[in-house]
């Protein structure tokens, strides 16, 4: 079984691997679908509204409840300003990780787990605030960094642990309970490890193109930089949908030094047509990646334009999926009473059956309904 | 076998007679009994199973063959067929008897079969023929005493080979058994002469320290170390040399189990049974690199040298196997040619009936988003 039939088996390729056509259409799909929820919500709240006005006879009541939902046809978020928030939300995370201290791969389990939630849910359903937290809550877990929940909140701020847990299941569910995330960090290792091992002679290589020591420091160069790729262009585009963590680290390696990683490959793969392929697909993820320069922030017009599809969310979002908190506690209480009814009912039928027990011939047979 | 199958009559009258056994003082054909004879010893013949006393034996049998004195038996017993009974319940002692016949004859070994239910299917058939003989009426009987010729006729060389294995097997067993006594007895005697040994030692080497401190002008802490250290280094040879014994003893015995465990041959050569293997075969040798046991990495310089990690059982081959993998876990994978449309449709790795509708139909994945909704 080679390594790549092994990748074969992880969720990440089964679940989480798109071509770019159909991750489009997936992401399509989804906010045509949401943003014809939000008009049905909006619709039947003001209808709701309406009747209740109408039913109380408070005209002034009546008015403040609908105005609170926004005027006329709702205008809702297209699907490219969808990806700019959720872009502009994943570098959120990073900075509230930072803030937090928490290991870089805990962030970008977080950033993967966000990326996955949208694909399948929109913004205007599901508010990226309360899941980011969320989904930063369950990387520290998944990559084994305990993060006490309590503290967890306090540390971020106006956050109560029941908004961090409000959408507990919500986010398990749209990650398909999938929570294995594979990161090209420790495969960056391991190839420079084995570049280092090449470099002072350990493993002997065919026509070194370098001497030892100037191979060595390359490689280090290499892998810093490769590593500030790994660490945020990785995780602010889509290329853990398209490619493999081998294939992103590859990439990184080919931005940091081509004649390198181009040397190195050529050692890895002696097949001509396999090496060409693969040195095709590295460069389709090392162009995707230099989309976003590890070092580079959102610049001022992007920033305005950024706010203003914040507050187009805000106008957008769906009326009966704001309040998570709410509705979970809901649910949850919805589920109590019904437990607490069955409670009284058994209760209710033994008191019954001890009375009849004192009858003659005992108490009549229960017939079991289950 | 016409007395055999005759075996009914016989069985008839055990019974009354298992009926007298509390009165077990009466011979039923002499009618002597124990009060005059206080040695009046009873005997029995396995063609009928009738009880009759030693000196009735003596007196009908001793001029050759004659019919059973017991009225309506008849049957042709000689005396060199009776014997005491080893049960007191004759219906045992019969029941006994058959099963030792019955066993000589269907005689084979569990390792003779493919599976366990032919075993027991075996096993359960072998039962069978052996209730009919025991209880089964007269027909059966006959028919069960039939099964058991013709199966004797039939498997002649087999019954004499597994009776043969049988017999080896048991002389191995007991010749084991004899063998470890004698390890273990020798071990014994090894222990309590080197005890011996040991003690006499002791005894002379302090007697030297006592003449040396008498005789010579030496330091008397210094003689006292010397002989403390000579003592120890004694015993520590000698411990070495017990271990070499026990080793070479171990290895004696060793060579005899086996040279027993040839005379345990089958028929067939045994097939040597491979070690186990967890992945059940799978070669998970990587294919595009080979793992080195040491790799310069400035990160790990603590891990490699610090007890801290070690103690806890890191490993720190397990960090390079991990990370080589991982460098090169999926370099071949293409997913725009692997997760292109048509193709995820057909596949069959997808698990969750959500990714098939996400693989398939997308419109209908959302669909069930909205069902399965959480609120």
């Amino acid at each position: 079984m080679s390594e790549d039939e092994r990748y074969r088996t992880s969720t990440q390729y089964r679940y989480w691997s798109y071509t770019p056509d159909s991750l489009a259409e997936l992401r399509t799909t989804t906010n045509r679908i949401a943003a014809d929820r939000v008009r049905e919500a909006v619709r039947s709240a003001r209808e709701a509204a309406v009747i209740s006005s109408a039913e109380t006879s408070e005209t002034e009541n009546g008015s403040r409840a609908v105005s609170a939902l926004p005027e006329g046809e709702v205008d809702c978020l297209t699907v490219e300003e969808e990806l700019k928030l959720v872009a502009f939300y994943c570098r959120q995370t990073i900075q509230l990780g930072d803030h937090l201290k928490v290991p870089t791969d805990v962030k970008a389990t977080a950033i993967q787990y966000i990326k996955r939630f949208y694909i399948t849910n929109s913004l205007m359903t599901y508010h990226p605030t309360s899941i980011l937290k969320t989904a930063l809550f369950f990387a520290t877990k998944t990559e084994n960094h305990y993060f006490r929940l309590t503290k967890f909140a306090d540390a971020i701020g106006k956050t109560t642990p029941e908004d961090v847990l409000a959408s507990e299941f919500l986010l398990t569910q749209g990650l398909r309970f999938t929570f294995d995330v594979r990161h090209p960090f420790r495969a960056l290792e391991g190839a420079v490890m084995e570049l280092q091992a090449m470099a002072n002679g350990q493993i002997s290589a065919a026509d070194k193109p370098w001497e030892g020591r100037e191979m060595g420091k390359r490689v280090k160069d290499a892998h810093g930089k490769a590593r500030e790729y790994l660490k945020t262009s990785a995780l602010l585009t889509d290329v853990y949908f398209h490619f493999t963590p081998s294939q992103i680290m590859m990439a990184s390696l080919l931005i940091a030094d081509p004649d390198l990683l181009t040397w190195y490959i050529g050692v890895k793969l002696p097949a001509e047509s396999m090496r060409e392929k693969v040195m095709m697909t590295l460069e389709d993820c090392s162009s995707i990646l230099r989309t976003v320069e590890p070092t580079s922030q959102p610049s001022g017009d992007e920033l305005k334009e950024l706010k203003r599809l914040a507050k187009k969310l805000n106008k957008c979002r769906n009326p009966e999926k704001m309040d998570l908190v709410g509705l979970q506690r809901a649910k949850r209480e919805g589920e109590d009473g019904e437990e607490e009814k069955a409670i009284k009912k058994r209760k209710l039928e033994r008191e019954k059956s001890a009375r009849e027990g004192d009858d003659l011939f005992g108490p009549a047979l229960t017939k079991n309904e289950s | 076998m016409p007395p055999r199958s005759r075996l009914g009559a016989g069985e008839t009258s055990t019974s009354t007679l298992s009926a007298n056994n509390p009165s077990d003082d009466i011979c039923p054909v002499c009618k002597s009994n124990r009060y005059l004879n206080p040695n009046l010893e009873f005997l029995i013949n396995p063609e009928c199973y009738h009880k009759m006393c030693s000196t009735c034996v003596d007196r009908i049998f001793t001029s050759g063959p004659a019919s059973c004195p017991v009225p309506y038996c008849g049957k042709t017993l000689r005396k060199k067929g009776f014997h005491k009974a080893f049960f007191a319940d004759l219906t045992v002692e019969r029941e006994v008897d058959i099963r030792k016949r019955v066993g000589a004859i269907f005689n084979r070994r569990q390792d003779e079969f493919e599976t366990l239910l032919d075993w027991n299917n075996y096993l359960e058939e072998v039962e069978g023929l052996i209730f009919d003989l025991v209880e089964g009426t007269r027909d059966e009987k006959v028919k069960a005493e039939e099964k058991l010729r013709a199966y004797k006729e039939g498997n002649r060389g087999e019954i004499e080979e597994n009776r043969k294995a049988g017999l080896e097997e048991a002389d191995i067993a007991r010749r084991r058994e004899k063998a470890e006594k004698e390890a273990a007895r020798q071990r014994r005697l090894a222990a309590y002469r080197e005890e011996e040994e040991e003690k006499a030692d002791a005894q002379r080497t302090k007697r030297d320290v006592l003449d040396r401190l008498a005789t010579s002008n030496e330091d008397a802490n210094k003689i006292a170390q010397h002989a403390q250290k000579v003592i120890l280094k004694k015993t520590s040879a000698r411990r070495n040399l017990t271990d070499a014994q026990a080793n070479s003893n171990g290895s004696v015995l060793d060579s005899g189990l086996t040279i027993n465990v040839r005379g345990l041959k089958k028929k067939e050569a045994p097939i040597i049974e491979k070690p186990y293997d967890p992945f059940g075969g799978v070669d998970l040798t990587p294919s595009h690199y080979t793992l080195q046991k040491d790799y310069d990495n400035e990160w790990l310089g603590n891990a490699k040298n610090d007890i801290r990690h070690m103690a806890g059982g890191y490993s720190i081959e397990e960090y390079y196997a991990r990370t080589m993998f991982e460098a090169f876990s999926g370099l071949g994978v293409f997913i725009e040619d692997e997760k292109a449309p048509e193709k995820t449709a057909a596949s069959s790795t997808i698990g969750t009936a959500a990714a098939v509708q996400a693989a398939g139909g997308i419109v209908s994945l959302e669909d069930k988003m909205e069902l399965d909704d959480v609120f």
